[in-house]
């Protein structure tokens, strides 16, 4: 099976300190990978590997590939900000721009020139409005300051905002750990749509969505990959003796 | 258990008394220099006239009776104090009686004293006004602005956003920092030996003023900027960031407007201080007596604080009030530029919700 993004021996430092251990690990196109481990585990890190938000991290170094169709976007030849609109990303806090609902979903497609007129911006806006499953709700205060909204509504603004620029990948790092449980449903079902669409990977701490929203199923332990593979699989007949201990609550 | 509760509300109770009394004391001593400052700058927004005709000429003022013809006439200086406050000074006892018949046939009167915002300084009180001075504020303040605007905001922007975090941005960094704590005059001593000296600029006019103050602003606008830089939340960078901006895009639509408010009340708070600012002038020979008001940034020019500090060392009491007249004018400007920080910063505040 071709991966959308095929990560091979990845080793990450920061500065001295090693993060990532040769992490190999692929991920299917239209479907949903959760990354799980204890904190520290190097989850998040890898993350943002995969659309180099590490970059602005100081003295950080790295080694191996990570290949998103086939093209290695640590290549020198690859432009980073035409990277980030391939793979776009979902915050740990839902994080609007203080502007207008209109306006956050608007920026991406606007610094990236995707559309010809106004229509086709307003378009844009309330096709990835309906994606997030949002539009209902705001379509008639499009022009309303976006730090309004409730938490859970501003998580799926940035779903919006990600969507809009029409990305390959959607990585998403903790989207529902500052949301409450309905929030959190939302987002779920939404994620559970987006597969069609897009490859999603979502890191995450809790264990039960996990196994409700995801296909495939990775779990970091101290930097190191120790086990990926089918979520079913994973959580019912784990092959390593850590991942035994983490998903049935012994650590982590 | 309970008595150790109790002390412990007591201490609260007792330290909250102690920030209210401090307060009150604030309070008092800014009331006492304000009703000072009122009570003898008032006086100087008005003179005192006569009628022409009526009264002895030693009585009017020897400058009015060329300047205005008309049927009233402005007082002199020693008449003028007489009505004000009853103090005799150098009229005669023969004067006096007849200032007390003036005002009994309502020919002698209190009017607004036009002259003292139209006027430059004098060396008679009565003629002396703030319109040079004024005038020399807002050119140096202008020429202030515009150097130090841009380079401390550029300076400020390229320190917090992209400057590599190695051992000569530290130092650069430290040393800003410790400038903008530097003593005024010294900063007059600077422009003393840099503009006058070295390159040769007119002594003392605004343009030198202006670059002066404008040294001397420049650390406090760098240190403000960056304070507001970065205050603005990393997760907004990141947003724009993680869709594809490039460095220059987030900090232009988004880092920038978000620090504006912060940035704007610093730029208006640091221009307030160098407009209230003599020592450094004092430096650079903006003390000198100048009767006529500039009319480009290279000619001789004082600056109201200025104006005051020489309005003040006058020996003749008209001086007084107009020390405090020009007091209160300066006060009004400074409260006004201020106001507009406020306003600014309340206006154009956006709230993040994270």
């Amino acid at each position: 099976m071709a991966f959308k993004i095929d990560v091979q021996n990845l080793n990450l430092f920061y500065g001295e300190k090693q993060a990532l251990f040769n992490v190999s690990l692929g991920l299917p196109a239209s479907q949903t990978t959760a990354l799980i481990g204890p904190s520290g585990c190097g989850k998040s890190s890898f993350l943002r590997c995969l659309n180099r938000m590490n970059d602005v991290v100081p003295n950080l170094h790295l080694e191996g590939k990570v290949l998103l169709d086939g093209k290695d976007i640590y290549d020198p030849s690859v432009d980073v900000v035409d990277l980030r609109s391939h793979v776009g990303m979902v915050f740990q806090k839902p994080n609007p721009f203080p502007r207008s609902i209109y306006e956050n979903v608007a920026y991406g497609p606007r610094i990236h020139r995707l559309f010809k007129d106004k229509s086709a911006l307003d378009q844009i806006v309330e096709k990835s409005l309906t994606r997030a499953g949002l539009w209902d709700e705001v379509k008639d205060r499009l022009q309303q300051a976006a730090t309004r909204l409730s938490g859970g509504q501003q998580q799926r603004l940035c779903i919006a905002r990600a969507i809009a620029v029409n990305p390959k990948v959607i990585l998403m790092d903790e989207p529902c750990s500052a949301l409450d449980p309905i929030a959190t449903a939302k987002i779920e079902e939404l994620i559970d749509e987006l597969r069609e669409k897009f490859t999603l990977v979502i890191v995450t701490h809790n264990l039960q969505q996990a196994a409700r929203i995801s296909q495939k199923t990775a779990f970091f332990h101290s930097g190191y990959l120790v086990e990926a593979g089918e979520t079913g699989e994973l959580f019912t007949t784990p092959k390593d003796e850590r991942t035994q201990g983490y998903i049935t609550g012994r650590y982590g | 258990m309970t008595s150790n509760l109790r002390k412990r509300h007591r201490q609260e109770k007792w330290f909250q008394r102690m920030g209210l009394f401090s307060l009150c004391l604030a309070l008092l001593f800014l009331g006492i220099i304000f009703g000072k400052i009122l009570i003898t700058g008032l006086p100087a927004f008005f003179k005192t006239e006569i009628e022409a005709k009526s009264a002895p000429q030693h009585l009017l003022n020897p400058y009015a009776q060329y300047v205005d013809q008309g049927k009233w006439t402005a007082a002199s200086d020693a008449v003028d104090m007489y009505y004000k406050n009853g103090y005799p000074g150098t009229l005669s006892p023969q004067d006096s009686q007849s200032i007390e018949a003036l005002k009994s046939q309502n020919k002698i009167r209190l009017s607004f004293n036009g002259a003292f915002f139209t006027h430059s300084d004098s060396s008679a009180p009565e003629m002396a006004g703030i319109w040079g001075a004024l005038l020399g504020s807002l050119l140096t303040l202008l020429i202030t602005f515009l150097t130090a605007f841009p380079i401390g905001i550029g300076a400020a922007i390229y320190l917090e956003e992209f400057a590599p975090k190695n051992s000569h941005i530290y130092w650069i960094e430290a040393t800003i920092n410790n400038l903008a704590a530097v003593p005024s005059i010294l900063f007059g001593l600077l422009g003393l030996l840099a503009f006058i000296h070295f390159i040769g600029l007119p002594r003392p006019s605004a343009l030198v003023g202006g670059l002066t103050l404008g040294l001397m602003s420049l650390p406090v606008i760098v240190v403000t900027t960056r304070a507001s830089l970065s205050a603005v939340p990393f997760a907004l960078k990141e947003a724009a960031l993680g869709l594809g901006a490039t460095p220059l895009q987030v900090l232009f639509h988004h880092v920038i407007p978000s620090a504006l408010p912060g940035i704007t009340t610093g730029v208006i708070l640091s221009l307030a201080r160098a407009l209230g600012e003599t020592a450094p002038l004092l430096m650079i020979g903006m003390v000198a007596f100048i009767a006529t008001p500039p009319s480009s940034f290279l000619d001789p020019a004082t600056v109201l604080p200025v104006q005051i500090f020489n309005w003040s060392r006058s020996p003749e009491m008209g001086f007084v009030e107009n020390t405090s007249g020009a007091i209160l004018v300066l006060l009004l400007i400074l409260g006004l530029l201020n106001g507009l920080a406020l306003f600014i910063r309340k206006k154009f505040e956006t709230h993040h919700g994270f």
